[in-house]
């Protein structure tokens, strides 16, 4: 009895985690349609403003207000990471399907896991965002072409397991073929897995774009990106004009940590083996 | 407990550390005969004249055959006197005979034509392709000859540093030998160079023994001006608000100006390269003129430069051969909406205007980094914005800027104290070479007006035709002419001085920064 009553907390604790969670993804995006260009625009009359009531966050050395930015870099850093992520996932998705066909598919598939794992991430990241020009689409695809190998392992081991069972053996002998077997069989199975690594892909994603953005082989300057926020403080830094990295830089690892959280949570509602956790 | 402990050792290290640095704070004795500077600029290229070191400023190792004064007048340097034959093609040069290299060797007329030959040869920045024959005379007295009479030559024979013929080798430009004020002693790459008086130098004797020049980032910089650890540093505009104890802000006037180059001829054409030429919003004259007339130029220097720069109408505003006429007052709205208007742009749905199904629409390209043309991109975006005219700032590496800037607008920088440059941004001669004319601009008048000036035999007269080809009250390539830029602002140069040191009267900055503010090195001094 007891334990049950733990457990439905458990249960509702992580449902109560995904909705606020939810919720504040929402603001934000919903907060950057609200933001127009009235808000960024420049404003000479009130530049480098520190945090107050009509600005929250202060204003840059052009008078924009830093919330709206803020936020338009969050939701512009959300639509990356998206993007980013899904794209990730479905390679993963079909690569590891790949590795069900036969020995060599397995083989390469695996071989070519150890390849991306083996060199540095953001090294990896800046090579193909910079050979595909940069920008947003450098960047995207940079992020989504880095960000797929470990969820393949899991996906391969999932189904390495599943091939051994003997439903999937009966399926066999019943001459049904490998697409069918794939389709009815393995992908139910992993959908769950893919959910959860796609949603903790995000914050990888995320804070790999500000990376490099920062570093200036992502997204361009004049877009309202939080790694181009954090680059352009710094020159600010020395006097004295704090706020212009304080506040984008927590949003970003509240953002982050959100996700972190959702990715858990959400894991701990779909598998049953989490779940029990404690 | 041990966690404490920890904490305790921490603070208390931390305080050693702010009280060690408190000490050396303290600003240094009076008669020091050294000063550390941080004024940026550490030449990629090395020392080396002939390849361009000190066309923007003093070259420092070297010295030269003229220079000039904090007004802009030639004055003899090396050269005790030179003459200009009749037809402008003879520029003979006599030099002084007492001069030595930091190595003791005598200075004479073969080091001189060995200097200019090697210059030409050299195909750098240095354009010396006029220049036919240089033949030294005697020992010393030098004789150019040109192929077509320059009255900018003066400029180039102020500009280049003598080297020595007999040391000069292909590593010449790591260890400049010259008979300029000071010797290098040291160079680390990508951190400092330490030089000493030169002993031998024939000049007026310099009161610093030794200098340091740091290579710092610009924050790094500003950071140790306020440790006390430099005695000179260039600044940019958002630090020189600041205080910096022991130290006062030295703000120069500069003609390093920052301006929109706008596509002269309507689309269509390519380069020899296939690169596209041409921008059929901006060779409208009505939308050249509308912005140059719209936009508020006072406004970008208070609100970009906080302050620290003044309004720009020309390539050269304050040099000698400035047409002061082509100064006009801007910011007026509707006076550019009219204008637009009479030329049939009409505003659309979307408030932009539309002339022949064209949209006043163009992106503005700048060189991404650069945080000053940043600013200044986005700030005339939106000042353009009232009169109808959509302009979309995007940042560009300095590569792609080559590819687009013949067909899009792009916020350029120049300012040089050779009128020349002048030639070189609206000739015909010169259009699509490099980022000379890359407008495509040009007028038969501005031409004929330039090849005169070239062709003057005194810089007075030069000076006269400069200004015409500006503006001559009926054309001419300045705003009010042509109209192929609009010049937004001239930057000053700002420098942290040691509050203690008197560096005197500088001449207006050139577009390089840090090197030419040791232009008159030999007159700074501690105060008494």
């Amino acid at each position: 009895m007891i334990s049950n009553i733990r457990s439905l907390s458990l249960r509702q604790r992580a449902l109560l985690t995904i909705t606020l969670s939810v919720l504040f993804l929402l603001s934000i995006a919903i907060g950057s349609f609200l933001f127009g260009e009235d808000e960024l625009a420049i404003q000479m009359q009130n530049k480098n403003s520190s945090p107050s009531l009509s600005h929250w966050f202060g204003t840059d050395w052009l008078g924009r207000d830093m919330f709206a930015r803020t936020v338009d870099g969050l939701a512009l850093s959300l639509g990356v990471g998206l993007l980013a992520s899904s794209i990730s996932v479905v390679i993963a998705l079909i690569l590891s399907l790949l590795t069900m066909w036969s020995e060599w598919a397995d083989r390469i598939v695996t071989w070519f896991i150890d390849l991306f794992l083996s060199v540095p991430h953001l090294v990896l990241l800046i090579l193909i965002s910079f050979s595909l020009g940069g920008g947003f689409k450098g960047v995207v695809l940079g992020l989504a072409f880095t960000h797929w190998p470990s969820l393949t392992r899991i996906l391969r081991g999932e189904i390495l397991q599943m091939k051994t069972a003997e439903y999937v053996g009966i399926s066999k002998q019943l001459g049904k073929s490998k697409w069918w077997v794939a389709r009815y069989h393995f992908l139910p199975h992993l959908i769950p897995q893919l959910f959860v690594g796609f949603l903790l892909m995000f914050p990888h994603a995320i804070l790999h774009e500000a990376s490099i953005t920062f570093l200036g082989f992502g997204l361009p300057a004049e877009q309202p990106a939080i790694g181009v926020i954090l680059s352009e403080s710094m020159r600010y830094l020395s006097v004295g004009m704090w706020w212009l990295a304080f506040f984008p830089g927590l949003s970003l690892l509240l953002m982050v940590g959100i996700f972190d959280r959702l990715g858990h949570s959400l894991q701990k509602l779909l598998d049953p083996f989490q779940g029990q956790k404690r | 407990m041990r966690k404490l402990l920890i904490l305790i050792l921490i603070l208390t290290s931390i305080l050693a550390g702010c009280t060690s640095t408190k000490e050396e704070t303290q600003p240094a004795e009076h008669n020091r005969d050294n000063l550390v500077l941080a004024i940026g600029g550490e030449p990629e290229e090395g020392f080396d004249p002939t390849t361009g070191w000190g066309r923007y400023g003093s070259p420092l190792f070297q010295s030269t055959l003229l220079s000039y004064d904090d007004e802009l007048n030639i004055t003899l340097d090396l050269a005790t006197d030179y003459q200009v034959s009749e037809d402008g093609l003879i520029w003979t040069v006599s030099v002084r005979e007492d001069v030595l290299f930091s190595d003791e060797e005598p200075l004479d007329a073969e080091d001189i034509v060995f200097t200019f030959e090697t210059t030409k040869n050299s195909g750098s920045v240095v354009d010396l392709s006029k220049v036919k024959e240089i033949k030294a005379i005697d020992a010393h007295t030098v004789q150019f000859e040109l192929s077509e009479p320059d009255s900018t030559f003066v400029h180039i024979l102020a500009t280049t540093g003598i080297v020595p013929k007999h040391t000069y080798d292909e590593n010449y430009n790591q260890n400049p030998i010259g008979s300029g004020p000071y010797q290098l002693v040291q160079w680390d790459k990508g951190q400092q160079i330490i030089v000493e008086k030169n002993p031998h130098f024939y000049g007026q004797e310099p009161s610093f023994q030794q200098l340091t020049f740091l290579f710092l980032s610009e924050d790094a910089a500003f950071a140790a001006a306020k440790a006390g650890q430099v005695d000179i540093v260039s600044v940019p505009p958002a630090f020189a608000t600041e205080e910096v104890e022991g130290m006062r802000l030295v703000e120069l006037d500069s003609v390093d100006n920052r301006g929109v180059m706008f596509p002269f001829v309507p689309s269509g054409e390519e380069t020899g390269d296939g690169l596209p030429i041409g921008n059929d919003v901006t060779s409208d004259i009505a939308i050249r003129k509308g912005i140059n007339i719209g936009i508020d130029r006072e406004q970008l220097v208070e609100g970009i430069l906080d302050g620290f720069g003044r309004p720009a109408f020309s390539i050269a505003d304050s040099l000698p051969w400035w047409n002061e006429n082509t100064a006009f007052e801007d910011g007026k709205v509707e006076q550019a909406n009219e204008l637009l208007e009479q030329a049939g742009w009409q505003l659309n749905e979307k408030g932009i205007r539309e002339k022949n199904g064209i949209e006043a629409a163009f992106p503005l390209i700048y060189p991404s980094g650069d945080q000053i043309r940043q600013s200044l991109s986005m700030a005339f975006a939106e000042m353009v914005q009232p009169l109808g005219i959509e302009v979309t700032p995007e940042g560009k590496s300095w590569n792609e800027i080559e590819q687009l800037m013949y067909s899009t607008p792009v916020m350029m920088g120049w300012g040089s104290h050779n009128p020349i440059e002048l030639y070189n941004v609206y000739s015909s001669e010169t259009r699509g070479i490099g980022y000379y004319n890359s407008n495509y601009y040009s007028n038969e008048i501005v031409d004929e007006y330039m090849s005169q000036a070239l062709a003057a035999k005194s810089q007075e007269e030069a000076n006269s035709y400069w200004k015409k080809a500006q503006w001559d009250e009926s054309t001419g390539f300045s705003a009010r002419g042509d109209a192929p830029w609009a010049w937004l602002v001239n930057l000053k140069h700002l420098y942290f001085v040691n509050e203690n040191l008197e560096i005197g009267a500088q001449k207006v900055q050139p577009h390089g920064h840090g090197w030419p503010i040791t232009d008159f090195i030999q007159n700074w001094h501690w105060k008494e």
